[in-house]
């Protein structure tokens, strides 16, 4: 822990570029119960991007690895779609640099991350930075709801800029759906995978409590889990994860 | 003796009867796939589902008799039929009431989505594409598109403009019986999943997106109706001068910017909707109301689609002389002032329009018609016959 103290103030001087930041690990009560013998979970301390990346961000990491640019990648990797918002390989529409970068798939946004050393955060990791963000933000659990309902059933805010040098955790339920790297969401029952999930409006089995904040974040489970890792959206974007010991080397 | 002997005469007249019309039903039953088979007169063991992508963007509703809300289209043909039917997945922004539009998750593209009518004992070959992450347009004339479109763009009630929402969705036909998990499986936006079903059943049933939160993928606006006509009709069809398809809802919704509204989940947990409609508007059914004439007989296909509400269905002035509940028309009721509907129960009722004047139609439950679920039938005068 004593270590980590020391990586956080590092990371936090402006001598280092301001994102990623700092989870600190704790505590986790998942509002979503993935296992239902697993009402808590200990969290160690990991290092997540601030904002989710970006066009420019995206595009100088296609530039240099250009087996990933539109025209070139593997047919396996996405649904077609890859990119499809671009003009071409390696250029986007003038005034969206600080857009998140959409139309990426899980297998796209995993390679971004491991090029930059890091990789995508597990689902309980996003969920629980986005329990610190609210926190940090003081959104009442309500306002969260209602927020991200809100995205979900109204796009029209969804390509907004984010601020790509963000020294605290932002954007994280009002940009894009972010792709987690076990966001197959297998509930499971015991050593059983629940057959049920995917069927009609059972998801209270799963609930830890009937919050709208709860409902909201099961949405955002359930909703992602549901593409394929091949999926690209104008809707699905992504941020990474970073481990501690990565970023003390 | 004479008893006993025709007795014995009319047994195996009526063996030989058997004998010759079980293979006789089996042929008509139509089997088209190895894994099929008959309990009752009625196929099961449908095919696995597909899924695929597919280069797709012509008309979204596809197959004759797909029509819009409060239309339905005539069976102009005898016995059953294969039908290819396509009614593609996407997002629309929809007006419910008067400067009241949101960003509405849809079949086809309105609220409720295109009716369907088949006769029992029909094949359905159905085919959805999930096309949430494009523009598709249904107010401009289609080639090769669904009576649907047409009746859309004569009355486009609810300003029908197309948005971009990307979201998995599903397609769960009540008027089916497969095994769910394969044939309404949810599939992402791009996709395209292809089943079969067969109308085993008749009567009026819901459609709609099994796909989780399955409260809020309905509340959006995922449904329809499935008319499914008896094989040997109803007893009244001859009489009927207006058959009329219904589809109460309730919409929760709550203000995001002037005119632009969005879903309220909280309000659909409690179950407090800011609108309750008919057809989708809370003026369908009064800008454009029913019409028939004194005297006549008119038919009414009402589906109840909640999410969550009841209806208590009832027209000022008139009495339900036939009620088939569900449809089925084993199902019959006589006499009836209102007909209770929970969410995605359905009843098919005729009643005589008495006189030439205004005929409301109403959920009883005055809360909701205070919400919007209210409409009319205009008569006219006593036409000869």
């Amino acid at each position: 822990m004593v270590k980590w103290l020391g990586v956080a103030g590092v990371l936090f001087s402006p001598l280092i570029l301001a994102d990623p930041v700092l989870v600190t690990g704790g505590t986790f009560e998942p509002p979503v119960l993935l296992d239902k013998q697993r009402l808590s979970i200990e969290m160690n301390s990991f290092m997540l991007d601030a904002t989710p990346v970006t066009n420019q961000a995206y595009l100088e990491f296609v530039s240099s690895n250009p087996r990933w640019q539109r025209d070139n990648i593997a047919a396996l990797f996405h649904d077609g779609n890859y990119l499809k918002h671009w003009d071409n390989n390696t250029a986007f529409a003038q005034g969206k640099e600080n857009e998140p970068v959409t139309y990426v798939s899980w297998f796209t946004a995993r390679e971004y991350c491991a090029a930059q050393g890091g990789r995508l955060p597990s689902l309980n990791e996003w969920e629980y930075a986005s329990m610190q963000y609210r926190q940090q933000q003081n959104i009442s659990d309500n306002d969260y709801a209602r927020k991200l309902f809100a995205w979900y059933s109204q796009p029209h805010s969804k390509q907004q800029t984010v601020n790509p040098n963000a020294d605290q955790l932002m954007h994280m339920h009002d940009r894009v759906n972010e792709w987690v790297d076990d966001y197959q969401l297998l509930l499971s029952n015991g050593d059983d995978v629940d057959l049920l999930s995917g069927s009609c409006g059972d998801g209270a089995r799963f609930m830890s409590s009937f919050t709208n904040a709860n409902y909201a974040t099961f949405f955002r489970y359930q909703s992602r889990s549901d593409y394929a890792p091949q999926s690209t959206t104008s809707t699905m974007g992504f941020r990474c994860a970073y481990d501690l010991e990565n970023h003390d080397e | 003796m004479k008893t006993l002997s025709l007795s014995i005469i009319s047994a195996s007249l009526l063996a030989a009867m058997a004998s010759v019309s079980a293979p006789a039903t089996a042929t008509d039953m139509k089997l088209k796939h190895d894994s099929e088979y008959v309990i009752d007169g009625k196929i099961y063991g449908l095919p696995e589902a597909k899924v695929y992508r597919e280069e797709y963007n012509g008309p979204a509703v596809v197959g004759d008799y797909l029509t819009s809300v409060p239309h339905l289209a005539k069976l102009d043909y005898e016995g059953n039929k294969t039908h290819d039917v396509r009614m593609d997945v996407f997002s629309q922004q929809v007006e419910v009431a008067p400067g009241v539009s949101y960003s509405a998750w849809t079949f086809g593209g309105s609220v409720p989505g295109p009716v369907l009518h088949v006769r029992e004992g029909d094949r359905v070959i159905f085919k959805m594409k999930n096309r949430s992450d494009e523009d598709v347009v249904i107010t401009k004339p289609v080639k090769n598109g669904a009576p649907f479109f047409q009746q859309i763009q004569d009355n486009p009630y609810q300003k029908n403009q197309p948005v971009i929402n990307p979201m998995p969705h599903s397609m769960d036909f009540h008027s089916g019986t497969v095994a769910a998990e394969d044939k309404w499986r949810t599939i992402s936006p791009g996709e395209t999943i292809e089943f079969e079903w067969i109308a085993n059943y008749p009567g009026t049933y819901m459609y709609h997106c099994g796909t989780s939160s399955v409260l809020m993928h309905t509340a959006m606006g995922q449904y329809g109706a499935v008319v499914v006509s008896p094989k040997d009709g109803y007893p009244t069809d001859s009489d009927v001068d207006h058959e009329y398809v219904l589809v109460q809802s309730e919409h929760y919704l709550e203000e995001a910017a002037e005119g632009n509204y969005i879903y309220n989940h909280g309000a659909a947990l409690d179950r407090k909707p800011s609108h309750v409609t008919f057809n989708g508007h809370v003026a369908a059914l009064s800008d454009t109301p029913l019409r028939a004439n004194e005297g006549d007989r008119v038919r009414l296909h009402v589906l109840n689609a909640g999410p969550s509400g009841t209806s208590s269905f009832h027209v000022i002035g008139a009495i339900f002389d036939r009620i088939w509940y569900e449809g089925d028309p084993r199902n019959e009721w006589y006499g009836m002032q209102t007909v209770l509907l929970g969410a995605s129960n359905s009843a098919t009722m005729d009643f005589i329009v008495p006189e030439e004047g205004i005929y409301k139609l109403v959920d009883h439950e005055f809360a909701d018609a205070e919400l919007g679920a209210a409409g009319a039938l205009i008569a006219g005068p006593r036409q000869q016959k």
